[in-house]
């Protein structure tokens, strides 16, 4: 390199654009190859940093996917998005388990309409409520979550953050066995006839966890809704279609849905960490 | 500056009492919560972290009570908590988890949230492990990282559950060091069976025995417990509860004068066993 | 791989940097963001379009420091080309981004030190000086543009506001009154 550096003066001109043509050339042809006097170059420590945080936050900060841009463009901000993904049950694990219990279901219905008519799709209609009460029971608490500890004594814990979680899950079970649903053999209001059904199950079980676990109200309201069908399908299966989904059947569902909302409206402080059960 | 405040804390776990009456008053500066295994220290700090209702007693933080549901929400804005076993989910990266946290703890807006992770990145000293997935950290970058989870939002009170369990000597000592900073002008309450922990670097020292509290005051005091009852003795000693060999070949002995023994210096060890003993006799008594 | 600090090299920090080390790009960055940032603000006066062609410039270095590392060429005029090719393209909105192709495709070594630069090196005691002192400023900004800042005749069209057509017949221009002022 030649002997010649950029002195302070000339670099203050530089920077105040007072110099010829010619001479801010050489200041700048020079600083390309002299590591020393770029090095002299002024820097506002404060812009510095800041200049870096934004580097460090592009480089770091989690990437806004399809799914988050799609829920940002109907209202859904950055911080809630990730709350849900953090929700056990949003896992692959937990989607792919509902996912192929639905696929099960409507495919031992096909099965099973190759040889007989009209009940074939009875199946479905027994464990597609079911799903979304197997996604809610992931969705919080100590036995799905390693992190409940933590989670739960944020200022956000509570009853919010369960019911934010038990909507997403449902919603993403409800959709995938209603997709599952549409593929149904059979009379078409099949695919809509589980959806009262299924709706009572999951708000009957949130309401049951403001005494027990979101995993233990899952077992048990799920199993007794299984016995159940199980025994009409057993004992009265020429009735079973109009017994368990018939009008006055879904009417009931509605009523009851209706009112395991309101227990769970009263009793919602129950979802807390601190409160003892 | 009083931070916490407990009173007549009770907790019992179907017949096993975790804590009994515990009357406790919390300021700013590292406390050191001793105690054997199944002390009731873990109890003390979950009811304190508002993870657990406790059955009876009070507890006030910054002169909110956690029973109430609505200023237990104002507790929890300002505490922050590394529980025993925190669980943190081994696919997430550093950054990832600590941005979590900073939501979970009201960090709505992102620029803001950002900045807090990254201060709390700093000053753990885990910048440059921003990008790693948890599961390949070392447990001492992990015991930080949930120390970094703790810290976010800038609490007032901190709470650690046996945070140097299972960290080595090096580890150990870093992780004294970023506690003893963080406890400069927060309270910080942590949980330990080591009195090494309790000596480097706790103001104040709480023992904890059979769920209630049997000592109180500064690691000086503690070492004074054992005043006058720990002696150097050339030859191992008849009928005395607690003795072992030390480096220079004799017998340090806690209790009784053995025959011909010298007075020693108290350590914090010797008051927490002395403590211990008392506890132990007074249990049997009752 | 060796941890850094601030009396690596930048072709050290570059090396860790592939390797993921957070702290080699904020000791690279903390190095030349205050010179980049000088030269920068001289070819453009919006202060925030500079900064974040400077933050743009260490992301893209961040994810394709590899490609640094194959051509061992010098880090800082690197650096510049890609600062000044962001910019450039940050210049009039996202559909001219295509003039310094993908964003994270950083520029060939080829287009970076040309042989004129060396040339300016002299610049200051040779007869160049005065002779682009006496060019008028529409002339010399297309030298300054190309030759000083590597960009290629599009780009500087870009940077100056002017077609590119406009460009390539005041480059010639340029060329032809550099060469009789030289002689
Ligand atoms: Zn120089």
């Amino acid at each position: 390199m030649s002997e010649w550096h950029v002195d302070p003066g000339l670099l203050q001109q530089y920077e105040q654009g007072v110099l010829n043509p010619s001479r801010v050339m050489a200041v700048e042809a020079h600083m390309s190859a002299c590591a020393t006097c770029r090095g002299r170059v002024p820097v506002d420590i404060t812009w510095l940093t800041g200049n870096w945080s934004v580097v460090f936050d592009s480089i770091h900060a989690p990437q806004a996917g399809p799914v988050q841009r799609l829920l940002a463009r109907v209202g859904l901000p950055e911080h809630r998005f990730r709350l849900l993904t953090a929700t056990p049950a949003l896992r692959w694990s937990w989607l792919i388990a509902t996912l192929s219990v639905g696929a099960l279901a409507v495919i031992a219905a096909w099965l099973a309409a190759a040889g007989e008519t009209g009940g074939a799709s009875r199946l479905f209609l027994v464990l597609a409520p079911v799903l979304p009460v197997v996604a809610v029971s992931g969705a919080y608490g100590s036995g799905v979550d390693p992190m409940h500890e933590i989670t739960g004594t944020t200022p956000s814990a509570g009853p919010a953050l369960v019911l934010w979680r038990a909507v997403a899950v449902i919603g993403a079970a409800t959709a995938l066995a209603g997709v599952a649903g549409l593929l149904l053999p059979g009379p078409g209001w099949y695919a809509a006839a589980w959806l009262l059904p299924a709706l009572l199950l999951c708000t009957g079980t949130l309401a049951l966890a403001t005494v027990w676990s979101l995993q233990a109200a899952a077992v048990a309201l799920g199993g007794l809704w299984l016995t159940g069908v199980c025994w009409v399908l057993g004992d009265r299966s020429e009735v079973f279609i109009p017994f368990v989904f018939g009008p006055i059947a879904q009417f009931v569902y509605l009523a009851a849905a209706a009112a395991a909302v309101a227990v769970l409206i009263r009793r919602r402080r129950h979802f807390d960490l601190g409160e003892s059960r | 500056m009083t931070t916490v405040t407990v009173r007549g804390l009770s907790k019992r776990y179907g017949s096993l009492t975790a804590l009994e009456a515990v009357d406790l008053e919390i300021g700013v500066g590292v406390t050191g919560l001793l105690g054997p295994n199944g002390a009731g220290k873990s109890t003390l700090l979950r009811c304190l972290a508002t993870a657990l209702g406790p059955d009876s007693g009070s507890i006030r933080v910054h002169g909110f009570d956690p029973a109430v549901p609505a200023q237990r929400t104002e507790v929890r804005r300002r505490i922050g908590y590394l529980p025993q076993n925190p669980g943190l989910y081994p696919n997430f990266t550093t950054y990832d988890l600590l941005d979590y946290v900073a939501v979970l703890k009201e960090m709505t807006d992102t620029r803001q949230r950002r900045a807090e992770v990254r201060r709390v990145l700093d000053e753990v000293e885990l910048t440059d492990r921003a990008k790693t997935k948890v599961r390949k950290l070392s447990g001492g970058m992990r015991q930080r990282l949930g120390l970094a989870q703790a810290l976010l939002g800038d609490p007032d009170l901190v709470i650690l559950d046996e945070p140097t369990v299972g960290l080595d000597p090096e580890q150990r000592m870093l992780f004294r060091a970023l506690i003893s900073r963080i406890g400069e002008r927060r309270t910080v309450l942590l949980s330990t069976h080591q009195t090494e922990d309790v000596g480097a670097l706790c103001e104040r020292v709480v023992v904890m025995s059979g769920g209630r509290v049997v000592f109180e005051g500064n690691p000086r005091e503690l070492a004074g417990v054992a005043d006058g009852q720990v002696w150097l003795s050339g030859n191992p000693p008849e009928g005395s509860a607690a003795y072992w060999r030390n480096a220079d070949g004799l017998y340090r002995v806690i209790g009784q004068r053995p025959e011909g023994a010298e007075a020693a210096r108290p350590s914090i060890e010797d008051g927490y066993l002395m403590l211990l003993g008392r506890a132990t006799i007074a249990e049997v008594a009752r | 791989m060796p941890p850094v600090s601030e009396q690596s090299s930048d072709a050290d920090l570059l090396r860790a940097i592939a390797d993921g080390q957070t702290a080699a790009l904020r000791l690279l960055h903390h190095r030349h963001a205050g010179w980049l940032r000088a030269r920068l603000r001289r070819r453009c006066a919006d202060v925030d379009v500079v900064d974040a062609a400077i933050q743009d410039t260490f992301v893209a270095v961040w994810g394709d420091a590899r490609r640094y590392e194959e051509r061992h060429a010098d880090a800082a005029a690197w650096l510049w080309t890609i600062a000044v090719r962001r910019m450039v393209s940050a210049l009039r909105g996202p559909a001219h981004r295509w003039l310094s192709g993908d964003s994270g495709d950083l520029p060939d070594i080829a287009t970076t030190p040309s042989a004129e630069e060396l040339v300016l090196l002299g610049v200051e005691h040779g007869a160049l000086g005065p002779a682009l002192d006496r060019l008028s400023p529409e002339l010399r900004h297309l030298i300054e543009a190309t030759a000083l800042d590597g960009l290629t005749v599009r780009e500087a069209a870009k940077l100056l506001g002017i077609p590119e057509g406009t460009a390539k017949t005041r480059l010639m221009r340029a060329r032809i009154r550099l060469r009789e002022l030289l002689t």
